[in-house]
């Protein structure tokens, strides 16, 4: 788990739109199972929260991050 | 009214680049874009997951300025082809909101990422 940050990583580098297919910004808001990490861990801020929320959810569907990372069937 | 969209297409890896590049003229043409459409492709690419049989996969972006009204047509040409494993339009989001970051703000904002990447 990450510490909990002071501030939004997204806002430190003032990003303004969330990428859905930067699968290694992305790839650090998901925990170790593919869930998508609780803003309460990542410190991201509510607007960000919602924009990587919908990220992620699109590069789930792309197949560009797995849904679920390390299930057996 | 136009709109600038993104497409992703998910194109069938066992595709000859030649019948994507064929594909993907016949779709744009369809759209009737404003100005050109951007392609980028980003060539064979190992999925996250298995979609059917297909571990891999085909991609290429799309970005395009164009009119709702032609979508329905586009969208339903790319549903009926099996070529297609998978397609995503959305609308680009520089549209809404403030303009995009200039190079150099892009360029600390990438110093910045990594640095942070260090420290895990």
């Amino acid at each position: 788990m990450r510490r909990a940050q002071k501030s939004c990583p997204f806002c430190e580098t003032r990003v303004r739109f969330i990428d859905y297919k930067d699968d290694r910004t992305l790839g650090r808001f998901i925990t170790d199972h593919g869930k998508i990490l609780p803003s309460r861990l990542s410190g991201v801020c509510a607007r960000h929260q919602r924009q990587l929320s919908t990220a992620v959810k699109r590069a789930r569907y792309l197949a560009i991050i797995p849904y679920i990372r390390g299930h057996q069937a | 009214m136009s709109r600038d969209y993104e497409a992703v297409y998910i194109f069938d890896s066992t595709l000859e680049d030649a019948a994507i590049t064929d594909k993907l003229t016949r779709y744009h043409g369809m759209l009737k874009a404003d100005g050109e459409v951007k392609t980028d492709h980003w060539g064979r690419r190992q999925l996250a997951y298995p979609i059917g049989p297909r571990e891999n996969g085909y991609y290429v972006v799309a970005r395009f300025n164009t009119d709702p009204k032609t979508l329905p047509e586009y969208e339903r040409a790319l549903k009926l082809d099996d070529g297609v494993v998978r397609y995503l339009v959305t609308l680009h989001e520089n549209e809404v909101g403030a303009p995009p970051m200039s190079e150099e703000e892009l360029l600390a904002a990438r110093r910045r990422e990594e640095d942070d990447e260090d420290e895990d």
